[in-house]
C-alpha cells in the first residue's frame, strides 16, 4: 500500500467509526457528554502505558474504557448529589481527568513515547511507518485498528439497533417497555471512549470530537430518517478525510485539523442549503407563505368589496 | 502594577506570575458564576476553544507575539463564537448541545490548522503560540498583567453597576422580563463578560481547560453561600486562590500551568462539595446519622417509660423483647442514655433516673403537641400562614398557641 493510501484509509476509517456513533449522540442530546468522554480517556492511555509499558492496543483500549466509565459515572454522581447542575458537572469532571492525563504525559513523556503534540494533533502523518503483526502478516497498524473500530461499532449499532433507536427517539416509551435510556446512553458512551482511544493515534484526543459531532449534526439538518442520517454522516466523514488530506498537504497544516475544518464546511453547507431545514430553504418557504397569504388576502378583499 | 509587585514577598518574575494568576482567577470566578448560574457553562467551553483561531489570526495579521495584541484576536473570535452559538441554537433544527459541540470542535479544528500552518512558515517567535493550548504562566510580563487587570476591573465594574438587574435575570428571567428588564441585552452583556474572562485567562490556563476555571470557583462558592453577592465575592476569592496556587506550583515544577490550576481547583471543589456546612455530602450524611441516633434514643426512652409504667423495671433483654428493636441499636441507645445520666441500674434491671424521667416527659409532651397540631391545628387561627418547625413546635408557635392547642386536645379527649 502506498503511504497516501494508508493515511487516507486511516482517516476514512476513523471518520466511519465516529460516524456510526455520532448520529445517536446528536439525537440523544449527548453530544457534550461525548466531548467529555473523549477528553477523559487521556489519563487511561497514560496509565495503560505506564503499567504495561507498551503501545499494544488492547491494554490501552481497556484503560481508556475504564476512564471513560469513570468520567460518565463521575458526572452522573455529581449531578445526583443535586449540588451542581448538569453542565457544571460535565465541566468539572472532564477537565480534571484531562488535566491528569496532560500532567501524566508531561511527567512521564520520555518513558512512554507520547507527547502533548500527538495528543492534540494526532500522528496520522506517521501512519505509514507503523505496522502491526496480524497472524504473521505485517499490516499497517492504524488501518487494522481503524477496521477493528468500524467493525466493533457496526456490531454495536446492529446488535442494539432497536434499543438505540427507541431510546433515542422516544425515551419515555422505551422506559415503559423496560429499555433503560440511561443504560443505553452509558453503553454508547463506553463505545465512544473506545472509539476515541483508537482514533487517538490518528487524529488526537480532541479532534475526534469534531468527527463525532460535526458530520452527524450536518446530517441531522439533511434528513429525518435514521439510516439515511448514518449514511450521510459516514459520507461526510469520508469527504472530510479526502478533503482534509488534500487541503492539508496544500497548506502544509495538520491533517486532522483540516479534516475537522472540512467537516465544519460541510456543516455550514448543510445549514445554509439543506433541502428542508436549511436556512435558504426556510427563507424561501417563508417568503412563499407570505406571498400566498398576501394573494389570499387580496382575493378576500376583492370578494368582500361591498363592505 | 509596580508597587504591588514590589510588595509581594517573591522574586520579580514569580510576583508577576502570581499577580497575573490572581487577576485571572478573580475575573474568571466572578464572571464564570454568571454563566454557571444560567447553566451556560459549556458555552464558555466553546468560546474558550474559539479563541484559539483568533490568536492565530491575530498573529498572522500582525506578526506580533506579545500577549496583548493576541488578546484582541482572541476576544474578537470569542464574540463571533458566542454569536454563532446563539444563532445556531435559534436556527431551529440543531439542539443546544449539538450547537455548542459543533462550534467548539469546528473552531478548535480551525485553530489547529492555523497553528500548524504558522508552524510550517518557520517564522521566528511562533513557538509561544502553542502555550495557548495548555496555558503557560511563565511567559507573562508586567505589561500583560497590567492590561489583564484593567480589563478585569472594567468587567467587574460592569457587574457591580448592573448588579440588581443581573440578579433579577439570574433568579427568574421570565419574571424580570415581565418587570420590563431588557433580558436579551443583559444576556448579551453576560456573554460578553464571559468572553472578557476567557480572554484574560486563556493565555495562562489554555483554551482546552479554560472552562474549568469558569466553573470551579462558582461551583465551590455556591456550596458555601446561597446569596448572589456572597457567591460572586467568594467565587472571586476562590478563583484567585486557586489561580495563584496553581500558577506558582506549575512555575516551580515546570508542568503546564493549565492542568495544574485545574487539578488544584478540582480538589477545592471536591472539598466544598463534601464538607460545605448545610449542603455538603458528608455534612448532610453526618446530620442524617445524628438525627437517626436522636430518634432512636428518644424511642428507647419512651419504650423504657412504657415498660416501667406497666411493671417492674425491665432487664435489657426484656426491653429488647418488648420494644422489638435490634439488640445492637438498643445497646447503643442505652449507652448514650447512660452517659447523659438518664438511666439508673439496679443489677440487671434498668430504670430512669430523675433527669431521665424529665427528658421522657419533655419528649412525650413534644410528641403530644405535634399530634395535637396535626389534629386541631386548623382551629388555632394563627396570625400568619408559616409552617411551624416540627422539631420544636412550642417555640415556633409561641407558648400561648401551644397551650391553646393542648386545651383543644384535652377538650377533644374529654
Amino acid at each position: 500500500m502506498s503511504s497516501d493510501l494508508i493515511i487516507l484509509l486511516t482517516a476514512g476509517l476513523t471518520a466511519t467509526a465516529c460516524g456510526l456513533l455520532g448520529p445517536f449522540l446528536v439525537l440523544r442530546r449527548n453530544a457534550l457528554m461525548s466531548d467529555a468522554v473523549a477528553h477523559a480517556v487521556l489519563p487511561g492511555i497514560v496509565v495503560a502505558y505506564l503499567i504495561f509499558q507498551t503501545r499494544a492496543p488492547l491494554p490501552i483500549v481497556a484503560g481508556a474504557a475504564v476512564f471513560g466509565i469513570i468520567c460518565v459515572l463521575g458526572i452522573d454522581a455529581l449531578r445526583g448529589t443535586g449540588l451542581v447542575k448538569w453542565d457544571a458537572a460535565i465541566a468539572l469532571v472532564f477537565p480534571a481527568l484531562f488535566a491528569l492525563g496532560v500532567i501524566g504525559i508531561s511527567t512521564y513523556a520520555s518513558g512512554v513515547h507520547l507527547d502533548l503534540d500527538s495528543t492534540i494533533y494526532g500522528e496520522i502523518a506517521f501512519a505509514p511507518f507503523l505496522s502491526l503483526d496480524v497472524l504473521g502478516a505485517e499490516l499497517p497498524r492504524t488501518v487494522v485498528l481503524g477496521f477493528a473500530a468500524v467493525a466493533a461499532n457496526l456490531a454495536f449499532v446492529a446488535l442494539l439497533w432497536r434499543k438505540l433507536k427507541t431510546t433515542s427517539f422516544d425515551p419515555q416509551y422505551a422506559q415503559a417497555v423496560d429499555v433503560s435510556p440511561a443504560r443505553m446512553s452509558r453503553l454508547l458512551l463506553v463505545a465512544v471512549a473506545i472509539t476515541a482511544v483508537i482514533s487517538f493515534e490518528s487524529v488526537g484526543a480532541i479532534l475526534v470530537v469534531t468527527l463525532l459531532i460535526v458530520p452527524a449534526a450536518a446530517a441531522h439538518l439533511l434528513t429525518d430518517r435514521l439510516t439515511a442520517m448514518i449514511a450521510i454522516t459516514v459520507a461526510i466523514g469520508w469527504a472530510s478525510a479526502i478533503g482534509g488530506l488534500s487541503f492539508a498537504s496544500a497548506a502544509d497544516a495538520s491533517i486532522a485539523g483540516m479534516m475537522g475544518v472540512v467537516a465544519a464546511g460541510c456543516f455550514v453547507l448543510a445549514l445554509l442549503a439543506g433541502p428542508r431545514y436549511g436556512l435558504a430553504a426556510r427563507a424561501i418557504r417563508r417568503r412563499r407563505a407570505g406571498r400566498r397569504a398576501r394573494v389570499a388576502l387580496g382575493a378576500a378583499r376583492e370578494a368582500g368589496a361591498p363592505s | 502594577m509596580g508597587p504591588l509587585i514590589d510588595a509581594l514577598p517573591f522574586s520579580y518574575t514569580v510576583s508577576v506570575i502570581a499577580l497575573g494568576a490572581a487577576v485571572l482567577g478573580l475575573t474568571a470566578g466572578v464572571l464564570g458564576t454568571l454563566a454557571v448560574l444560567r447553566q451556560r457553562t459549556l458555552v464558555g467551553d466553546a468560546l474558550a476553544h474559539a479563541t484559539l483561531p483568533g490568536v492565530c489570526v491575530a498573529f498572522i495579521a500582525t506578526g506580533a507575539k506579545d500577549a496583548s495584541t493576541l488578546l484582541v484576536g482572541a476576544g474578537a473570535f470569542g464574540l463571533i463564537g458566542a454569536l454563532l452559538v446563539v444563532g445556531l441554537e435559534r436556527s431551529g433544527r440543531t439542539r443546544p448541545d449539538a450547537a455548542i459541540g459543533v462550534m467548539l470542535s469546528s473552531f478548535f479544528a480551525l485553530g489547529i490548522v492555523l497553528l500548524t500552518y504558522i508552524g510550517s512558515l518557520n517564522q521566528s517567535g511562533q513557538a509561544g503560540l502553542e502555550s495557548y493550548l495548555f496555558g503557560q504562566a511563565a511567559g507573562l510580563v508586567e505589561r500583560d498583567v497590567t492590561i489583564m487587570a484593567a480589563l478585569g476591573l472594567g468587567a467587574l465594574a460592569v457587574v457591580a453597576a448592573l448588579f440588581r438587574p443581573l440578579k433579577s435575570t439570574l433568579f427568574d428571567a421570565d419574571h424580570a422580563a415581565a418587570g420590563g428588564l431588557p433580558i436579551r441585552a443583559l444576556e448579551v452583556v453576560m456573554t460578553a463578560l464571559l468572553v472578557v474572562a476567557i480572554v484574560i485567562g486563556v493565555r495562562t490556563v489554555g483554551a482546552i481547560l479554560m472552562v474549568a476555571m469558569l466553573v470551579v470557583p462558582a461551583a465551590a462558592a455556591r456550596q458555601l453561600t446561597g446569596r448572589l453577592a456572597g457567591v460572586l465575592v467568594l467565587a472571586g476569592l476562590i478563583g484567585a486562590t486557586v489561580g495563584v496556587t496553581g500558577a506558582l506550583l506549575s512555575a516551580q515544577s515546570g508542568l503546564p500551568t493549565g492542568p495544574v490550576i485545574v487539578l488544584v481547583g478540582f480538589l477545592v471543589v471536591l472539598a466544598c462539595l463534601l464538607l460545605a456546612p448545610g449542603r455538603g455530602i458528608l455534612w448532610r450524611a453526618r446530620k442524617l446519622a445524628r438525627d437517626r441516633r436522636r430518634l432512636l434514643v428518644e424511642g428507647v426512652l419512651i419504650d423504657l417509660e412504657t415498660a416501667l409504667h406497666g411493671g417492674p423495671p425491665p432487664t435489657q433483654h426484656e426491653l429488647a423483647l418488648a420494644s422489638g428493636r435490634p439488640r445492637r441499636a438498643l445497646r447503643r441507645a442505652l449507652g448514650d442514655l447512660e452517659r447523659t445520666g438518664a438511666l439508673a441500674r439496679d443489677g440487671e434491671r434498668i430504670y430512669l433516673s430523675e433527669s431521665g424521667a424529665a427528658s421522657v416527659h419533655a419528649v412525650l409532651e413534644r410528641r403530644d403537641l405535634w399530634s395535637a397540631w396535626l389534629e386541631h391545628g386548623w382551629r388555632l387561627e394563627l396570625p400568619d400562614a408559616r409552617e411551624p418547625d416540627p422539631r420544636d413546635l412550642r417555640a415556633s408557635l409561641g407558648d400561648e398557641h401551644a397551650d391553646r392547642l393542648r386545651a383543644l386536645a384535652a377538650e377533644a379527649r374529654a
